[in-house]
């Protein structure tokens, strides 16, 4: 690709390196208010090393600023340890740079990358990954979990790839440029829409709910009373309470009391003889 | 006893611990969980099983800035466990990983934001002394002391709890039983819900309508969901960008046209909506 060939070659090594340290970027995590600082950190050491050679104060100047929250999609992240990489050439060779704009710029970055990441990563291709893995696995097929794994991580690995290099590259007038031009919000419309047609087949898919009563009639057969419910729209309960949780969070209602609420809701159903 | 405890654990430490540390690759998704857990137990299939139940469960349960839900591995370990070495029936095991799945989410929390604060003022001190060894160890260490403290919940959950859970799932009665397989049915629902908050507008919803017709009435495959999916992504696509750069254009010579007159403006206009 285009973009990986414009560089220099030590630029490249250190690029690749990382790239590769960025795998570990989450590892640890430093409490509420660092977040996964210590791995950004990690990952962009190949950066500071090589720019603030033979400079002890430097080093310790250019690690003190990167102590700050980090938390961003991994996959999207390394758009901003390549970006950050050359902030910090740019203030090894410019006395007047302003330090501050790298930790303003990386900190501005993480809400609209995230934002995307999560949508795209989690909401979009993991689903997808997930509804044709759980699809082969809940037959005891071993190729379930295997597809999930190429599906999700072929595309997340090659974004983080090439994303370190756009970051080096492209810099800091990319994502605005993307955002002015309109292409991220056809990105995210194309990302949503992908997804909520993948969640409404899950839904009907797997949300499965089957009623065992039924209505004695004298002299003819009994009604049950899930042959009404299909003939009424099929997967109707399951579709009311996905529709019904989601109407619950919107509402700001805990996830957790949530998910024991459905818990308690088929056990009483169970108890009542009703499923 | 013990070695199924500690199988259970270094499971855990394995998925969980290692999703982490490399590149958040999905192995501490239930699917996969399901698979690691049935290969240490040696019964792949029940293993697969499980994971495709507890991902459908599962599937919403992401931690988006911080907020609490559910946490799958620990839920998924312990479900796959119980169902491969206590034969407990698999739609048992499935209401029973979640309490503890929400159990284990918040011990997550707590290590997370309680125990891993000690270490904030450490790494300011490495940073300010240009430490680079100790921050690679620190970073590194914090990882290892993480995952093994939530080893370590796991090791004890089934040393404790596999008798009483065994017990537990013989006195069963047929109802409370059938309520059981109800909630490992409509549980999904929940994680379904978390993944639309993400996504969901008001212009977008019919899609969600879409994709559930196309399942619940042409029962098409979730793989012919997708390709359709796509197909619709793409026209919607190539329509947006078209009536964006008609906009693009439209404004750039509306204020032309502000300037001279106004009334080319307007007869633009006409035009582009007949």
């Amino acid at each position: 690709m285009k973009i990986t060939k414009n560089v220099s070659t030590e630029d490249r090594k250190m690029l690749n390196s990382i790239f590769w340290r960025s795998f570990t970027v989450f590892a640890s995590r430093a409490g509420a208010t660092k977040a996964h600082a210590p791995g950004f950190m990690y990952s962009i050491l190949p950066a500071i090393d090589r720019y603030y050679k033979d400079n002890d104060k430097a080093q310790a100047d250019a690690l003190t600023r990167h102590t700050t929250w980090y938390n961003i999609t991994q996959n999207v992240g390394t758009f901003v340890m390549g970006l950050v990489a050359s902030m910090e050439k740019k203030n090894s060779e410019d006395p007047n740079f302003d330090t501050e704009s790298i930790v303003a710029l990386k900190t501005s970055l993480m809400g609209p990358l995230s934002g995307i990441g999560d949508s795209i990563f989690w909401g979009v291709l993991r689903v997808i990954a997930a509804g044709i893995g759980i699809s082969l696995a809940s037959q005891g097929s071993i190729f379930g979990p295997i597809l999930f794994l190429l599906i999700y991580n072929i595309p997340a690995i090659l974004t983080r790839y090439y994303l370190t290099y756009m970051g080096f590259t492209l810099g800091d007038t990319f994502i605005s440029d993307m955002y002015k031009s309109g292409s991220m919000q056809l990105l995210n419309k194309a990302a949503s829409t992908l997804g909520l047609m993948m969640i409404g087949c899950m839904t009907a898919t797997m949300v499965t709910f089957k009623s065992k009563l039924s209505i004695p009639i004298t002299g003819g057969k009994p009604i049950l009373i899930q042959t009404y419910l299909d003939q009424l729209w099929k997967g109707l309960v399951p579709l009311a309470v996905t529709l019904g949780c989601y109407w619950l969070l919107s509402k700001k209602v805990n996830v957790n009391w949530i998910l024991l609420g459905v818990l308690v809701l088929a056990i009483v159903l169970g108890l009542v003889g009703f499923v | 006893m013990l070695k199924t405890a500690i199988l259970a654990a270094l499971s855990v430490f394995i998925c969980f611990g290692g999703n982490w540390l490399w590149g958040q690759t999905m192995i501490e998704r239930p699917l996969v969980v399901g698979l690691v857990t049935g290969l240490i137990f040696g019964d792949v299939r029940t293993g697969v099983m499980m994971g495709a139940s507890l991902e459908a469960i599962f599937m919403g349960a992401v931690d988006i800035g911080g907020a609490l839900s559910a946490e799958p591995v620990t839920a998924t370990v312990l479900a796959t466990t119980f169902a491969i070495t206590l034969n407990v029936n698999q739609k048992a095991a499935l209401a029973i990983a979640v309490p503890i799945g929400v159990f284990a989410a918040f011990i997550s929390m707590f290590m997370k934001n309680v125990v891993m604060n000690l270490f904030a003022p450490i790494i300011d001190k490495l940073a300010a002394a240009n430490n680079q060894k100790g921050l690679v160890w620190a970073h590194f260490g914090m990882w290892f002391l993480n995952y093994f403290v939530f080893s370590l919940v796991t090791f004890f959950s089934v040393l404790a709890g596999a008798k009483p859970v065994q017990h537990l799932v013989n006195s069963i009665p047929k109802n409370l039983m059938a309520g059981l397989s109800a909630a490992g049915g409509l549980l999904p629902a929940v994680g379904f819900a978390i993944l639309m908050r993400m996504l969901w507008s008001k212009k977008l919803s019919p899609y969600y309508f879409l994709g559930f017709v196309l399942a619940a009435y042409m029962q098409l495959p979730s793989i012919a969901v997708a390709a359709i999916g796509i197909i619709i992504v793409v026209i919607q696509w190539q329509r947006d960008k078209q009536i964006m750069d008609l906009e693009n254009k439209q404004n750039t010579q509306g204020t032309l046209a502000t300037e001279t007159n106004i009334s080319t403006e307007d007869q633009e206009e006409e035009d582009f909506f007949s």
